[in-house]
């Protein structure tokens, strides 16, 4: 960001907002038109979830608290606005025996206004999550990752982007999808929307017999170093065994690396058959190899500057829709010395209409 | 500057060129309506196979929430996961059945 003057953040920011506020208020126009009220009219809704965590890193507890609100407003047909912010605690002791102290982080993580034009066309404005591999946008909420700690590879190409969007998914045949989103990001230095001046896009193909997926993603950063970021995807959910094999590579100036994921539903077990249904067992593997950056660099995106590798193993017990209770064990190994990562915790997933229709 | 007012413009002509004039008449004429109470079998095992496919590869089946709730659940759903225009009316009805 060094190469740019103030006068031109503050211009970019100012256009920026102003965009991004106007491109919100357009749907609201909608509300004028009068609509017929009936049985599947969609209900604003206050969803989101919530967990409290234990996790022990390398001997160190933390207690980790976390809320994470979406708002959703159906208008008309065809619009949507959603909103998702972030609330997360990380509370330590200072000091063996004193108690637990530390902050709440606050994020924006979206607050968007989606368009859907057509079957093949979706055109979000605002603040969306970037489109970059698959972890970012739908395995991300606490209630769906199957284990707790994220990818050492996450910030490569992630967080959150202020601007425009256009994406969607459709047949190319009765066997293959095809999704794809593609955006232009603008620079953001405004608090809470931060956002670097980017264009990318991420593409897919699906095919639902086999439920299988592979697909690719690109980023460019247009601004300081200019650099290109890199990703695949993969995702396969074999129809003969409950097993959810995923996996992503990505390449930027920040590293490489890539993980792969096994999540194995107990269900085929003969035995204690109520219980096993609702147990799921997790293996993770991963390694980074560090990019040229330097230690200020690395703590700022949460990304190790040293080659590491890590194992994880998991186990999930679900003890009711959206609520269930996790605990994990993993292992890192890296330059900057080994440790082990315990986490156990729960996370549970909440839905509250807004609107009138909305209860059973 | 330039730079990016043609990236707008190009997002712009090409929402343009996909002519969503008279698309929602066309994607309604096709598939099965939420709120059609007919007992159609063969709609419900094929919502619930994309069910499976589609939303089964990152999360659970929900339990029954009211049609309105559910239909704004796919609708965020559409958009989140790119879950295709057809996808999305068989799992709405597999929901809301």
């Amino acid at each position: 960001m060094g190469c740019f003057s103030e006068n031109f953040r503050l211009g970019q920011n100012s256009v920026s907002a102003r965009l991004i506020f106007v491109l919100l208020l357009c749907p609201l126009s909608t509300l004028c038109v009068a609509q017929s009220i009936d049985a599947d009219r969609p209900v604003p809704l206050l969803t989101g979830n919530a967990g409290f965590f234990t996790n022990v890193v390398g001997g160190q507890t933390q207690l980790v608290p976390e809320v994470n609100p979406v708002i959703l407003l159906p208008l008309g047909d065809r619009w949507l606005i959603e909103s998702r912010g972030e609330f997360k605690g990380e509370f330590e002791r200072a000091a063996p025996g004193a108690p637990y102290g530390g902050t709440v982080d606050k994020e924006l993580d979206y607050l968007q206004a989606d368009f859907i034009a057509n079957p093949y066309v979706t055109i979000t404005a605002g603040r969306f999550l970037t489109p970059f591999g698959i972890y970012n946008e739908r395995l991300y909420p606490i209630w769906i990752r199957a284990l707790q700690p994220t990818p050492l590879i996450f910030p490569i190409g992630t967080g959150s982007s202020d601007g425009l969007m256009l994406r969607g998914g459709f047949p190319l045949s009765s066997k293959v999808n095809l999704n794809y989103a593609a955006y232009f990001s603008t620079l953001s230095t405004v608090s809470k929307f931060e956002s670097d001046r980017t264009v990318g896009g991420r593409a897919g193909v699906f095919l639902p017999g086999p439920r299988l997926e592979v697909g690719v993603s690109w980023q460019k950063l247009l601004q300081e170093e200019r650099s290109n970021a890199i990703g695949f995807h993969f995702a396969w959910q074999p129809s003969l065994v409950p097993l959810n094999l995923r996996s992503e590579f990505a390449r930027s100036n920040l590293g490489s690396g890539y993980w792969i994921e096994g999540a194995y539903r107990l269900s085929q077990l003969t035995f204690w058959k109520k219980a096993m249904r609702r147990t799921e067992l997790v293996a993770r593997a991963q390694q980074l190899f560090a990019g040229k950056i330097d230690e200020d660099d690395a703590e700022e995106y949460g990304i190790p500057d040293v080659n590491t590798r890590e194992a994880d193993f998991g186990l999930n017990y679900f003890l009711h829709d959206g609520l269930k209770a996790t605990a994990s064990y993993g292992r890192q190994f890296s330059s900057d010395g080994n440790f082990n990562l315990w986490t156990v915790g729960i996370a549970y997933r909440f839905i509250i209409p807004l609107g009138r229709g909305g209860g059973q | 500057m330039r730079f990016r007012l043609l990236i707008l413009m190009v997002f712009l002509a090409l929402a343009v060129f996909s002519g969503f004039a008279d698309s929602r008449k066309k994607e309604r004429a096709n598939l099965p309506a939420v709120s059609t109470h007919v007992d159609d079998g063969s709609v419900r095992i094929e919502g619930e196979r994309r069910f499976h496919a589609n939303c089964g590869r990152c999360h659970a089946a929900p339990q029954k929430f009211p049609p309105r709730v559910m239909a704004t659940v796919v609708r965020h759903m559409r958009v989140r996961a790119t879950i295709t225009d057809e996808d999305m009316r068989y799992i709405l009805r597999y929901l809301t059945q």
